[in-house]
């Protein structure tokens, strides 16, 4: 990670202080790039883009984040978190947060796109338009991940919640983020587009994204319960069988949502 | 065997529902037809005096 | 506007009449439960919404498809057709299916699958009228109604997979009977005639129906295309 970041800080340096304002491929790739794009350079010249700007105003990161923490704390009252009820509620307490954060992520994501004419440029290039969903959605699964790492550790040390530590569980929170994610980023990419749009992207998201976050908080809760492997393996397979499915519709049905 | 309740309150309750829903419904279809067929009217009206101009 | 086709209007005149037979059927003709008492007598309402509610819902989804794949705007038509009416339909069995449970589960709510799924189903609908409403161009609204129909015909039996995990009482009459299901009963020879009546003339009014809002929908194409012609 500190490498990686290291990496785009360099190239943040090289691009200056342009804003994001159109798409720009870092001067190196630009040519190579343009001649061939192929499907998997093109979805990673759109995450880097996406963490490259990210990194610099850090304004999704830190609302995300921020937001995750009040939830936390409303939650926390709400519920009087005391360790019995904690016992019964910490997978559900993260999936609302996460899901809330999420779409506050989505939603900004795909706007800073459309507002600043950036989509009309992806569109413009010369590649695959999958590549686009396929980029954004990365970028975006990289956002909520982060915010999972920087929320998850915090929680534990709130609570005391040690449990969280377990490979199956993050295993759980790393399925569930992406269903989650690859419905979130069709959805967002069709809600920037109407009148109403941050208001509807909850409205259209939730409903469909139910399987995907009850299967999560079923898996997780059962983990955290010292539930055995059989238990947890129905939740576990919804969850697995939804994200292939949604993964695979959406990459159909993403041309549609974005053509003009 | 015990004493079959009296529920039909409810079942009565259940079927005004069920018709009442149904009628609103085909109101709201004739209604948005009728509002529509107006519309057409006032359109071609419109439509044939914008042509006479030309 | 072509006038009204003479099927349609006998398909009206058939779909009050078996409607009427449907509701004598079920309230006068089948037998009183003995368990239940009359409340019972919801039941083929409930079943017969029901299914043409879910049947609604899977045509809008195909319809979604095969308007992505045609681009033709009777698809679009038919899809919103589908999911308006079942939306209807839809609120119907969920509302009776909540009068059924007060007296027999003793509560108007409970967060079975069936009536989670449904509860979901029907707030993917609302969403999906929200949707429309918040986009002008016809072309983009049709493609995007398409879409969504798509992702919620696929999410709802997923939704209805996982809420199983947690627990059912809803009986299952047709079919093998749950051990945990409260208020299941098994049919006599007339209850089963006022079942499958029922199913028969939901069916045929549902078609009625569609049939009308698709009449409408042309309706309304015509008169915004109009509207766009006048305009320029």
């Amino acid at each position: 990670m500190a490498t990686k970041s290291k990496m785009i800080g360099n190239r943040k340096l090289k691009v200056g202080g342009r804003k994001s304002s159109a798409f720009r491929f870092p001067p190196s790739a630009a040519p190579r790039f343009l001649a061939k794009p192929t499907f998997f350079k093109a979805t990673m010249a759109i995450v880097q883009k996406d963490l490259a700007a990210e990194f610099r105003s850090r304004e999704l990161l830190s609302a995300m984040l921020v937001f995750s923490m009040l939830v936390i704390l409303i939650f926390n009252f709400a519920l009087e978190l005391d360790i019995k009820v904690r016992q019964s509620v910490t997978a559900g307490v993260l999936w609302t947060t996460f899901a809330f954060a999420g779409t506050l992520g989505l939603n900004r994501s795909m706007a800073v796109e459309k507002d600043r004419g950036c989509l009309d440029g992806l569109l413009l290039a010369p590649v695959d338009r999958s590549a686009i969903f396929f980029g954004k959605a990365i970028s975006n699964l990289a956002f909520m991940l982060i915010v999972e790492a920087i929320v998850l550790p915090l929680y534990a040390l709130l609570y005391n919640e040690v449990r969280i530590f377990q490979p199956a569980f993050l295993g759980v929170i790393l399925l569930g983020s992406i269903g989650y994610i690859a419905v979130g980023t069709l959805l967002s990419a069709m809600s920037v587009q109407t009148r109403t749009r941050d208001v509807l992207l909850p409205i259209l998201l939730f409903p469909v994204a139910i399987p995907v976050l009850l299967a999560s908080v079923k898996a997780s809760g059962g983990l955290l319960n010292n539930a055995t492997f059989a238990e947890i393996l129905t939740p576990l397979n919804l969850l697995i069988v939804y994200d292939v499915i949604f993964i695979a519709v959406a990459f159909m049905v993403f041309d549609f949502v974005v053509e003009e | 065997m015990e004493i079959t309740p009296d529920t039909s309150g409810y079942m009565i309750a259940g079927y005004i529902i069920t018709f009442l829903t149904m009628c609103i419904y085909v109101f709201s279809i004739y209604r948005r037809n009728k509002n529509l067929k107006q519309d057409l009217e006032t359109l071609k009206s419109l439509d044939t005096k914008k042509t006479k101009k030309k | 506007m072509q006038s009204k086709p003479i099927v349609l209007s006998i398909l009206d005149v058939v779909s009050i009449i078996v409607l009427g037979v449907a509701a004598y059927l079920a309230l006068v003709f089948a037998p009183t439960e003995l368990v239940m008492g009359d409340v019972q007598r919801v039941f083929y309402f409930h079943v017969g919404t029901a299914w043409v509610g879910l049947l609604g819902f899977i045509l809008a989804a195909i319809a979604g498809i095969a308007y992505l794949t045609t681009k033709d705007m009777k698809w679009d038509r038919f899809e919103v057709a589908a999911v308006e009416v079942s939306t209807m339909f839809f609120f119907i069995t969920i509302v009776l299916g909540s009068i059924w449970a007060r007296p027999v589960w003793n509560t108007w709510w409970t967060w079975d699958p069936r009536l989670t799924t449904a509860a979901v189903t029907e707030l993917i609908y609302i969403a999906y009228f929200m949707l429309r409403q918040g986009i002008e161009d016809p072309e983009k609204r049709a493609r995007f109604g398409a879409v969504y129909t798509l992702l919620g015909g696929l999410s709802a039996p997923i939704t209805f997979m996982v809420i199983r995990l947690f627990r059912t009482i809803h009986p299952v009459v047709i079919g093998s009977q749950s051990a945990e299901a409260q208020g299941g009963f098994s049919m006599t020879t007339d209850m089963r005639t006022a079942f499958f009546f029922s199913l028969f003339a939901f069916t045929i009014i549902f078609i009625d129906l569609i049939w009308h809002r698709i009449r409408l929908g042309r309706l309304q194409d015509k008169v915004e295309e109009l509207k766009l012609n006048l305009s320029l």
